[in-house]
């Protein structure tokens, strides 16, 4: 079932599901077949019981530089589908898109740009290389910068993001300075980054997969309404789990001091 | 009132409310549960307490439910399913609607469950050597309504990580310091309630009534869009024009005296209800 990709690298090692940008030539932009791709590959990831947790980064010297606008430049027709879909606030690009509820760690291995700023707003937990630099350059190129940033000012104290914003390409966040504010948890050295990446989707591949789900559709879908409300949606997705086997299960093996064996997540929990 | 499971004190204008379970890390079993929607309401009420100071004893701040209960009482979670459904709980200073400051001093370990009261506190300080993580997932249970809390808070991606890693990291109080989820480091640990009493008496120094009235605004916000919170601020701001302290705060600082504050708020310190 594993489909072929042009622009995406999509592997497995054990639990963990890699999704990789693959266009280094382009810095990783988005052209109209990768925006097609992404639908595709977070949908397998999610749909492959075997996946507890995903991966994404990108390769070579860039992690993400938004919408290809070579292609937008010279092939405007080819985006037109994508277009629609902007327009509509339909976009299938991030894991958050696609309501897939298997937790999901970006990895930003250097640039990350303007729509690049998705991937890192949709993920569960973020970390960095060194290298990884964060801009936006929408309004520098008469664009309206809108998603991404909405979805980072949920996320993070709100001036350094409308800073972004406003001063376009002609400015650059570290990830140093990510780190501090929030917007990510962890910076490592280039070369250490994907190994950092896995020894810490293993640790999260370790939990219940059913638990980790509820959990994600409870925090996510707070960021929807008021905090009552939310809470009050919490508490539902906290009382569904009561009765599962995992709930048996997890004590059993904490006391046994042994890892837990979780009953596999049910599709249908895993995305939708 | 007397309690089995609390510890409820009066140092000056501060109200200390401390779990007192250290054998267990202060986990809340059912009496816990039950005595802290009662301690709550004691010291809202006592018009002696302007300020509600809340820690641990031990080693531990808190570690959530008691599991030992959930495993050999023959009712486990299910005691707690109605209250939950029904969105009916009474355990923490939010859910009783307490409109006095509540300082939160975590004293050590603050595990899963803990965060129902970082989350619910104004303010939060901790020991140095105190530690942050939430195991739920770790054992096959949800972790909602703390994390929902805290998200509305602090930056949202370390509250994430800290709800799908589970028990295998800790957060540290300095890094929860640089997050924002806590505004200050007690180094020794064994001052912390030391700096807790004197945070909470600079606090007291404050007309309680426009305390009260700017935490049903602040609280308040956390419901609404922008520009409704707005709305419902001015209301709590106008509430309290003519209101004794605004003739009494000026005063005392021309005299350069601390104020004397009027005890009876306009819409009473405790109106109830929370966020509910």
């Amino acid at each position: 079932m594993s489909g072929s990709y042009e622009t995406l690298e999509v592997t497995r090692e054990g639990h963990v599901g890699w999704l990789v940008f693959d266009r280094p030539e382009a810095g990783n932009a988005m052209d109209a077949t990768m925006l097609a791709e992404l639908e595709r590959a977070w949908c397998e990831l999610a749909d492959d019981p075997e996946v507890r947790v995903i991966v994404n980064t990108g390769n070579g010297d860039a992690f993400q530089t938004g919408l290809d606008v070579v292609q937008l430049a010279r092939d405007p027709e080819a985006l037109r589908e994508q277009s629609r879909r902007t327009k509509r606030a339909e976009l299938r690009i991030t894991a958050w898109h696609n309501k897939v509820w298997k937790p999901v760690i970006a990895a930003v291995n250097g640039a990350c740009a303007g729509g690049g700023l998705h991937f890192v707003a949709d993920a569960d937990i973020v970390i960095a290389s060194t290298e990884a630099t964060f801009l936006d350059p929408h309004v520098s190129v008469g664009q309206v910068s809108a998603f991404e940033t909405i979805a980072l000012v949920r996320m993070s104290p709100m001036e350094p993001i409308v800073r972004m914003a406003l001063t376009g390409r002609h400015e650059r966040m570290t990830a140093e300075r990510a780190r501090q504010l929030g917007i990510l948890s962890e910076v490592v050295e280039p070369e250490r980054l994907r190994d950092a990446a896995r020894e810490l989707a293993e640790k999260v591949a370790r939990n219940s997969p059913a638990a980790m789900a509820a959990t994600k559709r409870a925090l996510w879908g707070a960021l929807e309404t008021g905090l009552t409300e939310a809470c009050r949606n919490g508490a539902r997705e906290l009382v569904s789990m009561w009765g599962h086997p995992d709930q048996v299960e997890g004590p059993r093996a904490f006391v046994e001091r042994r890892e837990p064996v979780w009953q596999p997540l049910d599709p249908a929990g895993a995305r939708g | 009132m007397s309690y089995e499971t609390l510890k409820v004190e009066r140092h000056g204008p501060v109200g200390w409310l401390i779990f007192n379970r250290p054998e267990q890390l202060n986990a809340m079993n059912a009496r816990m549960r039950e005595e802290l929607a009662d301690a709550w309401v004691e010291l809202d009420r006592d018009p002696a307490v302007r300020v509600i100071v809340h820690t641990g004893e031990g080693r531990a701040f808190q570690t959530g439910v008691d599991v030992e209960e959930i495993a050999t009482d023959g009712i486990g979670m299910e005691r707690y399913r109605r209250s939950l459904e029904e969105w009916d709980l009474h355990f923490t200073s939010w859910h009783q609607g307490v409109w006095k400051p509540v300082v939160t001093a975590v004293n050590g370990i603050c595990a899963g469950g803990a965060f129902h009261w970082v989350a619910d506190a104004d303010v939060v300080i901790a020991a140095s050597d105190a530690e942050f993580f939430d195991p739920h997932v770790s054992v096959g249970q949800v972790v909602a309504i703390e994390a929902i809390g805290l998200m509305r808070k602090m930056p949202v991606e370390a509250v994430m990580r800290m709800a799908l890693v589970g028990r295998h990291e800790r957060m540290s109080a300095q890094r929860a310091y640089e997050l924002g989820m806590i505004s200050e480091v007690v180094d020794p640990p064994e001052r912390l309630r030391e700096a807790a009493q004197e945070l909470a008496e600079k606090i007291a120094r404050n007309s309680p009534a426009a305390m009260a009235a700017t935490k049903r605004a602040l609280w308040g916000a956390l419901e609404t869009g922008l520009t409704e919170a707005c709305r419902n601020g001015a209301r709590e701001l106008v509430s309290m024009w003519g209101h004794p302290d605004q003739v009494e705060g000026p005063a005392a600082f021309a005299e350069r005296r601390e104020p004397r504050w009027a005890l009876d708020a306009p819409d009473g310190a405790s109106s109830g209800g929370g966020g509910r």
